[in-house]
């Protein structure tokens, strides 16, 4: 399975990077915006994304994937700051299938993704 | 500035260093901050607009954020590389976004915007001079850091 992570932080890439190879995905690529990632999109079955990035925020990113006929199907697991209520809500509405609030343990992430996978 | 607005960045710096980083951070007495003596090697500011206004900063020295980088990527960090730098901007951002949560259960409306680092050796941290500072003394294992908070916040 090829997953994008998109995150602006290097530390949290490698983070989610570990984790993931260590649930056995070594098909990882990476981006560091949401403008970034539309360029890496090919071939990619999951995408794991930061909401506070520059260019292109991870909330305009998933709009725009989600508007896209190639890639709408994408499940997408956001991993963010932003923990209000409303940004939670309006995540969803755009089209976020799982939301993982920072500071997140390594078992929070494992655990969304594999729900993820399962479906 | 009132305790109940400080009280929320305490709590999520404890939050993000205990979670990412597997640290205690002890919490020492906050004060005014009235002068320049607060010294660090590396800062990460994030700027708060909205109805909260002005900036939130952590500033360490390298020995710590080595460590609590290293103990992030599960790796040895002896040097201060763009993996430590980035790592005190995360921090501050997980710091802004978890105090942003609570304040705006308290009916306060603001937006964060993206980490500042800056790095060098024993630097005087900048600070918006305009609001009062207020500064929060940390210690892990022995080492200080610093949480600064200067905000105005409208009356209510
Ligand atoms: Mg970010």
């Amino acid at each position: 399975m090829k997953i994008i992570v998109i995150d602006d932080s290097m530390t949290t890439r490698r983070i989610i990077k570990n984790t993931l190879n260590q649930l056995g995905f070594e098909d990882i690529v990476e981006a560091e915006n949401g403008l970034d990632a539309l360029t890496k999109m090919d071939g990619i079955q999951l995408i794991l994304t930061d909401w506070n990035m520059p260019e292109m925020d991870g909330l305009t990113f998933v709009k725009t994937v989600k508007s896209s006929v190639a890639y709408k199907n994408i499940p997408i697991i956001m991993i963010t700051t932003e923990a209000g209520k409303d940004d939670i809500i309006e995540a969803i509405k755009s089209g976020v299938s799982n939301y993982i609030v920072k500071p997140f343990t390594k078992a929070i992430l494992e655990e969304k993704v594999k729900a993820i996978i399962s479906n | 500035m009132n305790v109940e607005y400080i009280n929320p960045f305490i709590a999520s710096t404890i939050n993000a260093l205990s979670v990412m980083a597997a640290v205690n951070p002890v919490l020492g007495k906050p004060y005014l901050r009235e002068d320049n003596t607060i010294r660090s090697d590396i800062s990460g500011s994030i700027g708060i607009a909205g109805e909260v206004v002005g900036s939130v900063a952590l500033n360490f020295p390298e020995s710590l954020a080595m460590k609590i980088t290293g103990n992030m990527l599960d790796d040895v960090v002896n040097e201060v590389n763009d993996y430590v730098r980035d790592t005190v901007g995360e921090i501050a951002n997980m710091v802004a976004g978890g105090a942003k949560k609570t304040l705006l259960e308290k009916g306060f409306h603001l937006q964060i915007a993206l980490p500042i680092v800056i790095s060098g050796h024993n630097l005087n941290t900048m600070y918006p001079r305009d609001f009062p500072c207020v500064v929060v003394p940390f210690t892990i294992d022995g080492e200080n850091f610093f949480l600064e908070i200067a905000l105005d916040f409208p009356a209510k």
